[in-house]
């Protein structure tokens, strides 16, 4: 169930060049970290908005991390 | 090091143009290459100010005094009036200060070398923490008016928002990207084997390339790792084959290799933004500080230093982020600790903001928020409310509304856009204040206990709630509340506050001036800059005494108004340095107060040297008044084209500011309207504003009551019902004037009484306000408020002195009419044989176009806009029946009309 009042979150996926260790998670706006078989990584996961997107995308930055791709998959469901 | 030529020479050719962009991401070695660079060109002739930012430098004011600072450190003789008006209470437009400062570069530039190539280089590093757009534009205005001798660098993770292109097409832009910073082959080999002396295989260096792809702070690590290592193929060769973040990889491996103190030390340090060994100390409990500090820069393990002395230092940017990463897992509850400790080290050695971030970081609020509260004051008065603001929202909301003072802090940031939410603040502080005050009887159980660390600030703080009342009163428009709360607030707040003393005067002005009661208006504002003064502040006095010389002339104290102009001025001067941009304000003061006298020549130079210091810097809440200086000039000369132009430019140019609009725009084009005879035009606008003589009379719409009589006045002409209202209004409003005491007014108000029983054909009756209005100006030296009535007046002016009413003053004032221009049309014109002749602007225009001007030339020339001028022109070729301006020209010579 959703309800009105909650802020309405998306899912957005981040693709990055090279595998990040797990624990850069709650670093990069508590994204989970996933590694794939052709060496990038993709973060996934709710954010709130925009602004929290771009604040994502400035810390891999930060990071000198090349950013491959970013997606957003759909509005953010929570699963109980 | 290695020494990387190629770039050292592309950035030397870069700095004859005007900037010079270093932009890649993080570790590509921006900031050594730039620091090689200018330790080069400062043994020669081009001295390096640097600054490196950080996120704290998003503040227009912060931001400039950072440069300015830098740039004194290089060249002592520049940027000082900069740094004062930077100090002052409330800063002149930023444009202003950055003219003032090209000016003084430009200046040292010409006494030392002419032409010998750029002297002084200016280099951001860090600019992406930058995310505020006035100081991207004001970074851009500088850069777009660099002088010559001056070169900027930005070294940047991001492309700043700067007009690039624009730079990029002049041929003014060089720039270094990623794929220019980042190592070639041989200096992928060169920086393993010879600096970090590793001794590696080709193949060995060829895979570490590709590994790193050549990313220096990649190859740093790598290079590290491998120190003292005994198989370093080993290690190239699992690091190759491993998709790992390379930052991950490594960072790991050089933990690993550290010896258990150091790698303590790294963890625990790593919260800190700039280390330095006591803070180090504070932090870890120990007393290695220094010599850590020394063997990490030693070992070149990441520490970079931050000034000669080698005191402070922080780690690199990506070294940074890791170890936080890894200080967050291996250490997680000991972080809140650290994060303490460093706050109260920062606290002891004079750094709240530092103090501030830790105890947040740590979660410690209550010592978070009596560090807020004890740098309120501070910051409000360097105007830094968003950071104030920020921390405020940072803190619990228990924290906030158990304290009296932030709670009023938190009040005044949010009175302007949420007035209940700042009215609930202030009913906590006041809550919280009857608290601290000893009360006899039981105590009140419910009550919160109020929480204090500001004594100042709680001794301020029933002043300072009154004045946050004020402020919604004024944005409520609810006059009579500010002048109640501003009125408390000046009775409460303690007699050496006297920044918010300041503050409830400048509100009690304001709000007297608005209400028209201008003597009380007067004394509020000495007082508030009085108080402003002493915080030391040359930028209040002059926009003060423009304040109080407007109240003046409205007072009818003119000679008054003008001194307080003049000693303003002198006041300025006095200081040395350039004149600051509110000086141009006094300057058309006084030229209305000349224009006034009669003297119109220096009327229009005092309009011309204001014109001169405003070009420094757009004073856009005053521009306006300039216009319509001119535009009485223009008329008082008979160019009424030429002042209706300027008037339709001052509409365009106004600019709402706090202080109330007593003389509007559209009602002086009015009576402009009026004088020229167009009188539906002038009966338009009473309709679209509403005005009628029935009207409640204030001060504030004054000026149009007037205005509405003097068009009642010329339809009498034609409409005696007319003439009779007009009379009624007059009466009225010199009663309302008599009361306020506003003896400017009342002199134009008895001189139309006059004017309008004239028109009815009543001379005796006319008479009598004309000798009151006589005996009130002849002591202040009025002469344009007669003048400018032309005819009429001067055959009342006959009467009078043909019955010796002021004698003297009436022959000195019917001699000024003989000296005044009357509009009227060239002979040469009429000989021209043109169906409608040109008039006196149309002539000026086209004289200019004969000079070779283009059309926005002559705009800016005669402060109008392209369009008027292009209107003019039209009418001119129509008139003269030519196409084009060339041909217009030509026939105006024929017939000898320039």
């Amino acid at each position: 169930m959703e309800t009105r009042d909650a802020p309405v979150s998306e899912t957005y996926e981040l693709r990055v060049q090279g595998h990040l260790d797990d624990c850069w998670s709650d670093w990069l706006g508590g994204l989970s970290v996933r590694r794939q078989e052709d060496g990038t990584t993709v973060l996934a996961g709710p954010l709130v908005d925009q602004a929290g997107l771009h604040g994502v995308i400035t810390r891999i930055r930060d990071l000198g991390l090349p950013l491959l791709s970013v997606q957003r998959v759909g509005p953010h469901s929570e699963h109980r | 090091m290695v020494a990387r030529p190629g770039l050292i020479q592309r950035l030397d050719r870069g700095a004859e143009g005007k900037l010079t962009l270093v932009a890649a991401p993080a570790g590509f070695g921006k900031t050594t290459l730039l620091a090689e660079w200018v330790e080069g060109a400062a043994a020669g002739e081009r001295p390096a100010a640097w600054l490196s930012l950080d996120r704290g430098d998003n503040n227009l004011e912060v931001f400039w005094t950072y440069v300015v600072t830098a740039l004194r450190a290089v060249h002592s003789e520049v940027g000082e009036s900069a740094l004062a008006s930077l100090r002052a209470s409330q800063t002149p437009p930023i444009e202003w200060l950055v003219t003032a400062l090209i000016n003084e570069i430009a200046a040292i530039g010409d006494a030392r070398s002419a032409g010998s190539g750029p002297g002084l280089t200016l280099v951001l590093d860090d600019y992406h923490v930058i995310e505020t757009e006035p100081v991207h534009s004001s970074l851009g205005f500088l850069v777009d008016h660099l002088p010559p001798q001056m070169h900027v660098v930005v070294a940047t993770r991001s492309d700043p928002p700067l007009p690039l292109a624009r730079l990029r097409g002049r041929g003014e832009l060089s720039e270094l990207r990623a794929t220019d910073l980042r190592f070639t082959a041989d200096e992928v080999a060169a920086f393993l084997n010879e600096v970090m002396g590793l001794g590696l295989s080709a193949a060995d260096v060829a895979a570490l390339e590709r590994r790193t792809e050549g990313w220096i702070a990649g190859l740093q690590l790598a290079g590290l790792s491998m120190q003292g290592r005994d198989d370093a193929p080993g290690f190239v060769q699992a690091f190759a084959g491993d998709d790992r973040y390379v930052v991950d990889y490594l960072v790991e491996e050089v933990l690993q290799r550290q010896p258990p103190h150091v790698r303590r030390f790294l963890l625990r340090t790593s919260i800190l933004d700039r280390l330095c060994g006591p803070l180090c100390d504070a932090v870890t409990g120990r007393d290695d500080g220094n010599k850590l500090l020394e063997a990490l820069e030693r070992g070149n393990l990441f520490v970079v230093p931050l000034d000669d002395k080698r005191r402070w230092f922080r780690y690199h940017h990506l070294f940074a982020d890791a170890l936080r990463v890894h200080a967050a897992e291996e250490l997680s509850d000991d972080m809140a600790v650290m994060h303490r400790r460093a706050s109260e080290w920062c606290e002891r050695n004079g750094q709240p903001s530092e103090a501030i971030h830790h105890a947040l970081a740590a979660g410690d609020f209550g010592r978070a928020a009596g560090l807020v509260e004890l740098a309120g004051r501070a910051m409000l008065t360097a105007r830094q409310d968003e950071t104030l603001l920020g921390w405020l929202q940072a803190l619990p909301d228990e924290e906030v509304r158990t304290r009296p003072v932030l709670s009023v802090y938190s009040a005044l940031a949010v009175v302007s856009v949420d007035p209940q939410a700042a009215e609930e603040r202030l009913r906590d502080a006041e809550r919280l204040l009857d608290a601290t005050a000893p009360v006899d009887g039981p105590p009140d159980t419910a009550a919160v206990e109020p929480v204090v660390d500001d004594d100042a600030g709680l001794r301020s703080a029933p002043g300072m709630i009154a004045i946050v009342r004020a402020y919604g009163a004024g944005a409520a428009g609810d006059l009579p509340g500010v002048v109640d709360h501003a009125r408390r607030a000046w009775e409460l707040l303690p007699e050496d506050d006297h920044l918010w003393r300041g503050g409830a005067g400048g509100l009690l002005g304001l709000a007297y001036w608005t209400s028209g009661d201008l003597e009380a208006a007067y004394r509020a504002f000495s007082d508030a800059w009085a108080s402003l003064r002493r915080t030391g502040d040359p930028i209040q006095q002059i926009s003060g005494a423009f304040v109080l010389a407007d109240i003046r002339t409205a007072q009818g104290r003119l000679r008054e108004a003008a001194r307080l102009c003049e000693q303003a001025l002198q006041r300025a001067a006095g200081q040395g340095g350039p004149m600051p941009p509110p000086a141009a304000e006094l300057y058309v003061g006084l030229s209305d107060l000349c224009y006034e006298h009669g003297d119109l020549d220096r009327a229009a130079r005092y309009l011309q040297k204001s014109k001169e210091l405003s070009e420094h810097g757009g004073i856009s809440e005053h521009r306006h008044r300039w216009h319509v200086a001119m535009a009485r000039i223009k008329q008082a000369r008979g160019d009424l084209d030429g002042a209706l132009d300027l008037l339709d430019e001052a509409q365009r140019l106004y600019v709402r500011s706090p202080a109330p609009d007593v003389r509007p725009v559209a009602a002086v084009r009015t009576r402009l309207l009026v004088r020229q005879g167009r009188l539906a035009e002038a009966l338009a606008w009473v309709r679209e504003r509403g005005v009628s003589v029935d009207d409640e009379l204030s001060y504030l719409r004054e000026f149009e009551h007037i205005t509405l009589a003097r068009v009642l006045i010329a339809r009498s002409r034609r409409d005696q019902a007319a003439g009779r209202e007009a009379m009624t209004l007059l009466d009225r409003l010199r009663t309302a004037a008599e009361e306020g005491a506003r003896a400017g007014s009342l002199i134009e108000i008895l001189t139309l009484q006059a004017l309008a029983q004239a028109a009815q054909g009543d001379l005796p009756r006319a008479l009598g306000p004309l000798e009151r209005a006589l005996t009130l100006a002849e002591p202040e030296g009025y002469l344009r408020v007669f003048v400018d009535e032309g005819p009429p007046m001067r055959t009342l002016l006959r009467h009078a002195a043909a019955r010796g009413i002021a004698s003297s003053y009436t022959q000195h004032l019917l001699a000024a009419f003989d000296g005044s221009a009357q509009p009227g049309s060239s002979a040469a014109q009429a000989a021209a044989g043109l169906a409608e002749p040109l008039t006196a602007r149309e002539v000026e225009i086209l004289r200019l176009v004969a000079t070779g001007m283009r059309n926005q030339q002559i705009a800016d020339h005669l402060f109008i806009s392209l369009a008027t001028v292009k209107r003019h022109l039209a009418n001119t070729y129509r008139k003269l029946g030519v196409g084009h301006r060339t041909e217009a020209v030509a026939r105006a010579n024929e017939q000898h009309l320039l």
